[in-house]
Order: C-alpha cells, then sequence, then structure tokens
C-alpha cells in the first residue's frame, strides 16, 4: 500500500466510526422519546379513567 | 421549561452545523492544503486525525474525572450521568487513537504494534475504560453501579499523566512531542500552514465532541426518566 492508501485508510475508518456512532445516539434518542411519550400517555389515559 | 428545552435543542443543532463546517475544513486543510512532511512524506497528514483525537479522549476522561468526583461527593444523578457518557465517547475516541497509531506505524515503524511504553499505556486507558462501561452495564443496583464506576473512573484518568510522561520517563519508539515542547514555542517546531491544519482539526474534534456528549447527556436524561416512569408512574 502506498502512502496514499494508508491516509485514506485512517480517515475512512475514523470518519465511518463517528458517523456509525452518531446514528447508534440519534437511535438511542429516538426510542427513548418514543418510550417516554408512550408512558406519558399512558398515564394521562389513566387519570383520566379514574374522573 | 419547555423553553429550555426548545433553546437546548437548538444549542445543539448549532453545535452540529458548527462541527461538520470544521470537519470539512479540517479536510481540506489536512489532504489537501497542509504540505507533505519532509521525512514521512503524505503518510504523515494521519497526524491530522490522531493528534486531535486522543487529545479529545484526554479531554473527555478529565470530564469523567470531574463527574465522578462530583457524584462521590454530592451523590446527584446528573454527575453520573456526564461522566457516564463522557467515559463512552472518551473510549471511541482512545480506540480510534490506537486504530490511527497503528496505521500510521506501519510505513513509519514497519510494523502495525509493538510493546512501546505509551502504547502499551494507553491500550491499558482503552481496557480500563472498556471495563468501566462494562462494570456499568453488569452492576444490576444502580447506585452501587454509579459509586464503583465513579472510583474506577478516577483510577483510570490517573493513567492519562503516565502516558504523557512515558515517552521521557522510558525509551521509546514512539517520539517525544514535538510541538507542545517545553523549550520551543508551538510554531518554532512546525511549519505555519501545517500548525493551521492541525488546529482546525483539533476545534473540529473538539466541536463533535460537545456535539456528541450533549447529545449521550440527552439520552441518559431520558432514560433515566423512563426508569422513574417505570418505578413511580411519574411522580
Amino acid at each position: 500500500m502506498g502512502p496514499w492508501g494508508f491516509v485514506f485508510l485512517a480517515y475512512g475508518i475514523v470518519w465511518v466510526s463517528l458517523l456509525l456512532y452518531l446514528s447508534v445516539l440519534w437511535r438511542r434518542l429516538r426510542k427513548a422519546e418514543a418510550e417516554l411519550s408512550g408512558l406519558r400517555s399512558l398515564r394521562g389515559s389513566r387519570i383520566e379513567d379514574r374522573w | 421549561m419547555a423553553d429550555l428545552k426548545h433553546n437546548k435543542g437548538r444549542g445543539r443543532k448549532i453545535l452540529g452545523w458548527l462541527a461538520l463546517l470544521f470537519i470539512l475544513l479540517g479536510l481540506y486543510f489536512g489532504l489537501v492544503q497542509a504540505p507533505p512532511d519532509a521525512y514521512q512524506g503524505n503518510v504523515q497528514r494521519i497526524m491530522y486525525l490522531h493528534i486531535p483525537s486522543i487529545l479529545t479522549a484526554y479531554f473527555s476522561f478529565f470530564i469523567v474525572f470531574v463527574g465522578s468526583c462530583l457524584y462521590l461527593w454530592k451523590r446527584e444523578k446528573r454527575d453520573d450521568i456526564l461522566a457516564h457518557a463522557a467515559a463512552e465517547i472518551g473510549v471511541l475516541f482512545t480506540g480510534l487513537t490506537i486504530v490511527e497509531g497503528s496505521i500510521w506505524g506501519k510505513p513509519a515503524w514497519g510494523v502495525w504494534w509493538t510493546w512501546d511504553a505509551r502504547l502499551t499505556l494507553t491500550a491499558i486507558l482503552f481496557l480500563i475504560f472498556v471495563g468501566y462501561l462494562m462494570l456499568r452495564s453488569l452492576i444490576e443496583d444502580e447506585n452501587r453501579g454509579a459509586v464503583c464506576g465513579a472510583v474506577l473512573g478516577i483510577v483510570g484518568f490517573l493513567d492519562i499523566p503516565l502516558i504523557h510522561m512515558s515517552v521521557y520517563w522510558w525509551r521509546t519508539l514512539h517520539q517525544p512531542p514535538s510541538i507542545l515542547r517545553p523549550d520551543k514555542l508551538p510554531w518554532e517546531n512546525i511549519h505555519p500552514s501545517m500548525l493551521l491544519a492541525l488546529s482546525i482539526n483539533f476545534v473540529a474534534f473538539l466541536l463533535l465532541y460537545f456535539y456528541f456528549l450533549s447529545l449521550r447527556i440527552r439520552v441518559g436524561e431520558m432514560e433515566e426518566e423512563v426508569k422513574r416512569f417505570k418505578l413511580y408512574g411519574g411522580q
């Protein structure tokens, strides 16, 4: 492998890994948001039932 | 409260766009604008990733250290969330530093890996914080997990001064600092266009780090809220 091969290998691994981590964070955030809003709406409907 | 959340979300977005701008600038300056090194040629361009990523990792573990100390002192959940988030991102940047170093080591030293003091201590740092993340996920009692994690986070941070001083204390294949040297100013050791490329990449990594940290803290806060909801019905 030539010098540019090593450079692009390093840059490729770094930026692909950082993008993957970003997508994992976004997915975890969406999942937590969906779960929380589901729990909130469940709680709201229970309070309404009591009244 | 809703305003505060909205402002935080907007701030995070601005941070993300700023990080992207500096990443693109960093790629241009690192791969195009900066001249090749007189001895190593173009392979030295890996430096524009290697130094910013290890400095970002050190900074992240410093945040773990501060968050862990604060948690042990005040026992506030937000400090634990901060330390846990910073540890996860620090592991990512340390892992990347080791990979970049290995790729740089092959053309520069002729080997992908050697048991040099600095490399070994960096690998130990990585393993300590992988252990931290495993510990956090394995201990079911949350408070106990947070206390054990905080102790490990503080102990793990103490490896960083050892990594920094290793090139002075032992004979190593890894060179001593060539930019931040005690006897010279940074711009006396490196060509200005190389220093500019390195600085832009460092700012890009720091901005990206803060963007990741703010997202990861938000994830931690929401997961905590979900747990509270399940336990006490959102009281």
